[in-house]
């Protein structure tokens, strides 16, 4: 499970010349835009997937069972004698849609209670505070496979378990950035001004904000995809037909002895994937970083 | 070190970890019994008998005193019940079995976690901008961008497969067959672990390098320190200080990571329980197991803050 | 002229960074004789600090040594291997710092960081253990025995920066160096510090290099002086001399620009105007030349070498505040602004 630790950064209040910088910084890690490129490969897979796989990805005994890689399957078949390549492609759908899914909830969920909680204070706060550590106080996997056996296992439930397990660390850190923000100069300009309070948050301490918020969704995504294929390798994520790589890849550890190249396929696709939102996420992170030093 | 204060802090945690523990198979205990469906289904039984199993298992009574029962058990004797599907099996020392298991194997990675993080992290931080940083590094990222299932299924291909001549198949672990032998431990634990030391390489590495721009290391420089004792003494345990932060949601990490690899390699573990127990439907295990879980956090977390207290003296409670 | 105990000759240390290289000391020559307070004066970014740190080999990077040489002992300090001047390093040559807060390790105990001090020169424990309390008495710290106990945190920042003066002096070195060891303490308890600096000069011979942006302080402790200026020696001398009667326009400035107790009610405050050289891009010729009030157009385009100026008296000056008193009225002058004595100006900003 991926670990939810950071050190940020208060961001500078925005001005043009924070986002140029930064992407000027960005683009100079080869290491970030490889992973960029390869993520909008993944995107595109997934996308054209939609249309066309080279085989119906549900369809059995279409090569003989446990096949190796062939000139007319070019990952081999799995233990059904389905394609894998075609169950790989909509597999990247399946831990796409997780993975960017999960984001926008937390996001919805996460950022108006951290504002909230950061800025109002008081009471507010102290419930707010005491729920994320309530939260905190169970691990994650554990719960979400409770609850994926409580409501049945489908990708919306997957989703649903993934962000109640994990809204926290994103409220946590917009309470942080809010509450550092809320004493800064230009909050209490804008707050002498006669600002309305909403105005306030999602006006101009929100966008301040948006710097480390941006770097914990883009990291949020390969946690929540390597949830998803926790459960899906323990049998609680999407159901057969439908392909996971999680899934994809417990099938092929039961036939590692004879046919390896069952799960070499799910793992370097999970393993890449991850990888490149992990080396997204490091890229974004220095380069938003006014403190950065490179 | 272990001033009153400090004593007093532990009696309060565990006081608050007794009742986290109690308040979570709660709230366990009443959601999986509202459950719609029938927490016997999968026995067919009909009249009679169903009847009988019903009252054993004091199903048929109210749900308020299914749960007073289940808590006057839980707190007076540690009893957390019985297992649904298998009859006559009591839930606490099986658990209590499964949770000795999982510590070896978990505690095994978490010292070899953290020994080989702080290591790399250490190596790394020393010879910044070397190839020997940026192979360390690079290594870190791998290596937490990896699913442990696929480090897994990785050191399984190496060492059981392709170089199975070589180990003759006696160092790594025999899928489904655990025989408690310690040598057998190293491939899960291993597998379980890297991701984390990963992390902790990373995290070492990160705060090593602040640490070494601090003043006090040029003090012990003037003084005519030799460079090891400086990086040992002086800058490691400065270091150490945000990896002890980090080492509570790691312990649960590899708690949570057990589950998959208890279950990949058959190691009749906690994990594994958990795992077979939801997919049999025996609620009641999975009650149990959970608890035992609950525990398990809250004592890792009050361990962790007890190492504050060790590492860090301007930290007493 | 007894022999000095360390020359310094043309010392020059850069630093490597993006914009280009910055040389932080250029061309440094100065020598320290046994027992005599020499203080080092200038403003941040004088190289000072970096002047001291080079003695020792202790720059950081992206700073390196590129030139000169550090004479002790008949050695090359900047030359020998690394486990000699480690040697040096605590036991022949001490360095104090600014902020005792953070120049002492919060994980370690106070008396064991003077402890170590000892150990790593070849104390056995026992011995530094004993020397450590007698150090911490010696520097006027009270209930020493147990103190060698306590956590830096334990302690005010006076103990904190006495416990440092102990760690310095705790192998009786030739040479201390403090650099602005009081500059983060309170005014009362830097005046103590210096007392308690002044006496162990006396008592035990130890020659001070005592780095400092406060006149003051150079006033109270020092024998010499010497005047650092954008990396660059300009003025140096005996103490009473300089503040008699300084031939630098800058350190003319300095000392014109201390407020005074019998100044008239109505007089401002008087600074130096214009702000501290770049040192990426110093200025062409003479480095004060932009600030400079007495400036001649000799001063825009060759810089000044050291020369002696009175009996042991040197600076680095085309004009010399001898010249300008005579003829540019520098006495009367009010704002200490460019070309207000000299009245030259050039055509094009610099």
């Amino acid at each position: 499970m991926a670990v939810a630790v950071r050190v940020d950064a208060v961001s500078e209040p925005v001005q043009a010349s924070l986002w140029s910088d930064a992407w000027r910084r960005l683009r100079r890690n080869r290491l970030a835009l490889a992973a960029a490129i390869y993520l909008v490969l993944l995107v595109g897979i997934a996308i054209l997937a939609i249309f066309y796989t080279p085989y119906r990805m549900s369809a059995t005994g279409i090569a003989p069972d446990y096949a190796p890689p062939s000139l007319a399957h070019w990952l081999g078949a799995d233990n059904l004698g389905r394609d894998q390549l075609s169950r790989l492609m909509i597999g990247a759908q399946i831990s796409l849609v997780v993975g960017v899914g999960t984001q926008l909830l937390v996001l919805a969920v996460g950022v108006p209670i951290g504002l909230l909680a950061g800025y109002y204070r008081g009471w507010l706060d102290q419930v707010v505070t005491f729920v994320i550590n309530v939260f905190y106080g169970v691990p994650d996997l554990l719960v979400a496979l409770i609850l994926v056996f409580l409501l049945g296992p489908s990708l919306a439930n997957i989703i649903i378990a993934i962000v109640v397990t994990r809204w926290m660390d994103m409220a946590r850190l917009v309470r942080g950035q809010t509450l550092a923000l809320r004493e800064r100069e230009f909050i209490e300009a804008a707050r002498a001004s006669g600002a309305k309070p909403m105005k306030m948050l999602f006006g101009h301490i929100m966008p301040n904000a948006l710097g480390p918020i941006i770097v914990q969704a883009t990291f949020g995504v390969p946690s929540a995809i390597l949830f998803e294929a926790f459960l899906s390798f323990l049998g609680a994520g999407v159901q057969q037909p439908t392909p996971s790589w999680g899934s994809m890849a417990k099938d092929g550890v039961d036939a590692i002895q004879f046919a390896p190249h069952m799960v070499i396929a799910p793992a370097i696709a999970l393993s890449l994937t991850l990888m490149a939102f992990n080396f997204l996420g490091d890229g974004l992170r220095d380069a938003l970083d006014p403190r950065s030093k490179r | 070190m272990f001033t009153r204060g400090t004593l007093i802090f532990i009696g309060q945690r565990v006081v608050l970890i007794a009742f986290t523990v109690l308040a979570v198979s709660s709230i366990v205990f009443l959601g999986i019994h509202r459950l719609p469906g029938d927490a016997l289904f999968n026995e067919h039984l009909h009249g009679e008998q169903y009847a009988l199993l019903l009252h054993h298992y004091n199903l048929d009574k109210p749900l308020l005193v299914q749960y007073r029962d289940f808590m006057i058990a839980l707190v007076t004797r540690g009893d957390l019940g019985e297992s649904l599907v298998n009859r006559g099996v009591k839930i606490t020392p099986l658990v209590l079995r499964e949770l000795g298991i999982s510590v070896e194997v978990g505690g095994f990675a978490l010292v070899f976690t953290i020994g080989l993080g702080l290591l790399f992290g250490v190596v790394a931080s020393v010879r910044q901008n070397t190839w020997v940083d940026y192979v360390l590094s690079t290594t870190s990222v791998i290596g937490y961008s990896m699913p442990n299932f696929v480090i897994a299924s990785f050191l399984i291909l190496v060492f059981g497969k392709w170089l199975e001549g070589v180990t003759g198949g006696t160092f790594y672990y025999q899928l489904g067959a655990w025989k408690g032998d310690i040598g057998q431990l190293w491939l899960p634990a291993f597998a379980l672990g890297f991701p984390y030391a990963s992390i902790v390489a990373r995290l070492t590495r990160a705060s090593m390098l602040e640490v070494i721009r601090q003043d006090y290391i040029r003090t012990a420089r003037a003084k005519g320190l030799r460079e090891t004792v400086i990086v040992a003494r002086h800058a490691l345990r400065n270091a150490l200080i945000p990896v002890i932060t980090i080492l509570g949601p790691l312990a649960i990490g590899i708690i949570t990571g057990s589950v998959v690899i208890e279950n990949l390699f058959g190691i009749p573990g906690l994990g594994k329980e958990f795992a077979q127990s939801i997919l049999n439907r025996d609620y009641f295990i999975v009650i149990g197991v959970f608890t035992m879980y609950a525990a398990m956090v809250g004592l890792a977390n009050l361990v962790v803050d007890l190492l504050y207290v060790v590492i860090d003296p301007r930290i007493r409670y | 002229m007894p022999t000095p105990i360390l020359q310094v000759k043309k010392l020059r240390t850069e630093f490597e960074t993006d914009g280009g290289i910055v040389r932080a000391v250029d061309d440094v020559t100065f020598d320290l004789y046994p027992g005599e307070c020499l203080g080092i004066v200038g403003e941040s970014g004088s190289g000072k600090s970096v002047t001291a740190l080079s003695l020792l080999r202790l720059v950081p990077d992206p700073g390196r040594v590129v030139g000169g040489k550090v004479l002790f002992r008949n050695e090359d300090l900047l030359q020998i291997p690394e486990d000699d001047i480690r040697q040096i390093r605590g036991r022949d040559i001490a360095m104090i710092f600014q902020d005792p807060q953070s120049s002492l390790n919060p994980v370690l105990k106070t008396g064991f960081q003077i402890d170590e001090a000892m150990l790593a020169h070849g104390t056995p424990k026992a011995q530094a253990r004993h020397r450590t309390i007698e150090l911490l008495k010696k520097v006027r710290i009270p209930a020493a025995e147990s103190r060698v106990k306590d956590f830096p945190h334990q302690l005010s920042g006076g103990m904190r920066q006495r416990a440092m003066i102990a760690m310095g002096l705790a192998n009786t070195p030739s040479i201390l160096i403090a650099d602005e060891p009081t500059t983060a303490l309170d005014v009362t308890v830097q005046a103590q510090i210096l007392e308690l600096l002044a006496d162990l000069n006396r008592e035990l011979g130890t020659a001070i290099v005592m780095i400092t942006h406060n006149m003051g302080v150079v006033a109270g402790l020092c024998t010499r002086v010497i005047v650092m200026y954008a990396g660059q020696i300009v003025e140096e001398g005996p103490v009473e001399q300089i503040f008699d009667n300084p031939q630098h326009p800058y350190t003319w400035s300095l000392l014109r620009s201390i407020p005074r107790v019998d100044a008239l009610r109505h007089e401002r405050l008087r600074s130096i105007e214009g702000i501290a050289p770049d040192l990426l891009h110093p200025p062409k010729g003479c480095r004060f030349h932009p600030r400079c009030p007495f400036r001649v157009d000799k001063c825009f385009t060759d810089e000044p070498s050291l020369e002696e100026v009175a009996p042991n008296q040197k600076a680095a000056c085309w004009v010399t505040m001898e010249r300008a008193r005579r003829e540019m009225g520098a006495d009367e002058i009010v704002d200490i602004s460019p070309g207000a004595g000299s009245g030259v100006h050039p055509g094009e900003l610099r």
